[in-house]
């Protein structure tokens, strides 16, 4: 799958501005929270107790 | 490609272990922590860092994006993260496999374990087992988090919970050490898991990286990435004498002159520093940077080739 | 065309990641924690000294303050200088019009400093636990343990959190003292519930936490074969803290769900026992705790249904059901 100039152009500003796009509504419904409440304590399933 | 930013390549590519180090600091600065065996708790820890890094790491700066993927899909509240995607589609857009080979913290312990001189083998004929990522990505990360959930809706994080080395190795064992509770509480699930640390630690000796190539869900996602990230690499036609030294350097199997936005590719740059020619680099921008010359490219390329035939 | 068009959208995306960047990294670096957690022990050390300065007319306002206030007070986290001006205000005819212009003057000070501890807080968040800890290099006493003021057995009230008293015959560890409240609003005093079981199991869950909430059938199965031996188990969610409504529904419907029934109870985040809880870092823990509010043993962490839990968590209840029949 070879991207041609133009298309590889469109495709790289879309996807940014999906990701920005993204990160701020994922912000919005509180999925950030959720990140740090995760992050902040010791994750027993990552360590391999829970 | 102008001079300039070819001898910027080999720079780059020159100092990569370097900047492995220094990255790998950033992402786990809070190193009194290992003694104190607590973790950092600020709000730095909202946003990812871009390498594979246990957010339950007592050092670790950031949250672990393949860990906060899993713990959002798998909240009651959420069934997928926009946040965790938008960020991993910026990383990978802006830097793409180039994380890999420069910022994570666990492609660099690979890469030094692989410096002890042991036996070494080729990955080279393993590579169906390149699509097992994807498959550890797509299950493990996304679909049973997701949906093998309790009945309050909540999904365990398959990936940590299972094969993860990262949080043994930077979560387990350090704290571990630091808190006897965390010591009496390890049990079969750490038994495994350390296992699979040791199993990896033991390949990548013997392999290249076996754990990107492999496993890494994250790598998956970057490699997927690669194709339209705006860190590429750049062989330039007019120099390229097709001597098939890159392709032998690359220890990732890639052959840079066919596919430089190969999905295994980490931009490591072992192809610049082993071309004779300085032909190949790094590029950065939109695009595929396409120069007017290197239309009629092809056809100098025989030349060069009939070339070299000659003597 | 195309390159302006280029231009353009990398501009807007460097605009933006920039602004996200800022918005995220608010965060003063120019103080070390050591530095931040010694500037929490002066300003303490400040409230302090005014408190001692005018004991007797403290003493005063600390018998008019109406204890349940004091509760709610440090439940919702207000300023505590706001609540002893508020408290002054209600009992103004107590004292003189001297007395009430100075004792009102030094009530804004605390106003003051507190705002400034409150600054400080939202900056490094554990300055206070490293206060605690002692990592500051100095030795002195924070705030929160010395600054118990008694005036009947009934109402005990410190400067920095209603209720929470400490007690002096530190043989044992002890589990730090709070007064709070319930899931379903009712009051809750920690060394009245201790008093009343032979031994009290104690869970820190959080309602996101898969492993916390693994458990919570098993604890209500546990709680039930304790009544019967005259104990009893507690849960302390720790997104509750301060009462936080919308924490108090979710953590409750997952208890629903789960068949539990057990108390489960909050406090003060800025409490001794805040700050005890502020301390965990692996959820779940189980602390054991005695009749007399002593801690049993080390903590458990992680699901007591993992094997090695359960059978910690039975030889620690066995042990403080034994020894509180030998008395």
């Amino acid at each position: 799958m070879r991207l041609s100039h133009g298309k590889k152009i469109f495709f790289q500003c879309l996807l940014l501005y999906a990701g920005i796009v993204m990160i701020c509504y994922g912000v919005w419904r509180g999925e950030a929270g959720t990140v740090l409440s995760k992050a902040i304590k010791i994750c027993l399933e990552c360590v391999g107790i829970g | 490609m102008g001079k300039k930013f070819s001898g910027f390549s080999r720079l780059l590519a020159r100092f990569r272990g370097w900047i492995q180090a220094a990255a790998t600091l950033l992402t786990n600065i809070h190193l009194p922590n290992f003694s104190k065996g607590t973790l950092y708790r600020g709000d730095a820890k909202t946003v990812c860092v871009p390498g594979l890094n246990c957010y339950s790491c007592p050092a670790a700066t950031g949250a672990c994006p393949i860990g906060s993927l899993q713990a959002v899909i798998g909240s009651s509240k959420f069934s997928f993260s926009y946040y965790i995607v938008g960020i991993l589609i910026l990383f990978g857009v802006l830097l793409g496999r180039f994380i890999c080979g420069f910022l994570c913290p666990f492609g660099w312990f690979q890469e030094l374990l692989h410096k002890i001189p042991v036996k070494k083998f080729s990955t080279r004929k393993l590579k169906p087992l390149t699509y097992l990522k994807y498959v550890i990505l797509l299950v493990m990360v996304i679909l049973l988090p997701a949906l093998a959930v309790n009945d309050v809706g909540m999904g365990d994080p398959f990936f940590c919970k299972y094969l993860c080395p990262q949080g043994v190795l930077e979560g387990a064992i350090p704290l571990s050490i630091a808190n006897s509770g965390i010591r009496e509480a390890l049990g079969d699930l750490f038994a495994w898991k350390f296992f699979v640390l040791v199993a990896v630690v033991i390949l990548s000796m013997l392999f290249y990286r076996p754990f990107c190539k492999w496993l890494c869900p994250l790598g998956a996602i970057y490699a997927l990435m690669n194709k339209v990230s705006l860190c590429q690499m750049k062989v330039d036609k007019h120099k390229c004498v097709s001597c098939g030294k890159c392709a032998k350097a690359c220890k990732m199997d890639v052959d840079v002159t066919k596919t430089p936005n190969h999905t295994e590719c980490i931009r490591c740059g072992m192809c610049i520093r082993a071309c004779p020619t300085k032909a190949v680099g790094y590029r950065y921008g939109f695009g595929t940077g396409k120069d007017k010359a290197a239309a009629d490219a092809p056809q100098k390329i025989q030349l060069t080739k009939e070339q070299e035939e000659q003597p | 065309m195309k390159k302006f068009l280029m231009t353009v959208l990398t501009l807007v995306l460097v605009c933006s990641l920039t602004l996200a960047s800022t918005a995220w990294a608010e965060v003063d670096t120019t103080m070390t924690a050591e530095e931040a957690a010694a500037k929490y022990l002066e300003l303490k050390d400040q409230e302090n000294a005014i408190l001692a300065e005018n004991a007797a007319l403290w003493e005063k306002v600390f018998l008019a303050m109406d204890k349940d206030k004091a509760m709610i007070s440090v439940a919702t986290g207000e300023n505590y200088g706001k609540f002893l001006l508020d408290t002054i205000e209600s009992a103004k005819d107590q004292f003189t019009e001297d007395e009430l212009t100075l004792i009102t003057g030094e009530a804004e000070k605390i106003q003051t400093i507190e705002d400034d501890v409150e600054a400080l807080l939202a900056v490094y968040p554990n300055a206070k636990q490293d206060a605690i800890d002692g990592n500051t290099g100095t030795m002195s006493v924070p705030a929160d343990a010395s600054m118990v003021v008694s005036t009947d057995s009934s109402m005990e009230v410190s400067a920095d959190a209603a209720g929470v008293t400490v007690t002096m015959d530190d043989t044992a560890e002890k589990f730090p003292a709070f007064e709070g409240m319930d899931l379903d609003g009712n009051a809750v005093n920690s060394s009245e519930l201790f008093a009343a079981n032979a031994v009290t199991v104690v869970n820190f869950w959080f309602t996101t936490c898969s492993p916390c909430v693994g458990e919570l059938s098993e604890l209500d199965a546990m709680n039930k074969e304790l009544a019967e031996k005259g104990g009893a188990l507690i849960g302390i969610n720790a997104f509750t803290l301060d009462g936080d409504a919308d924490a108090i529904a979710e953590a409750k419907a997952v208890l629903e769900k789960k068949g539990a029934t057990y108390q489960n109870v909050y406090f003060a985040s800025d409490s001794e026992a805040g700050l005890f809880t502020e301390n965990i870092f692996a959820y779940p823990t189980t602390y054991v705790v005695d009749r007399n509010g002593n801690l049993v043993g080390d903590p458990i962490v992680g699901a007591i249904t993992g094997e090695n839990q359960a059978k910690a968590l039975q030889e620690l209840i066995d042990q403080a059901l034994a020894a509180d029949i030998a008395k």
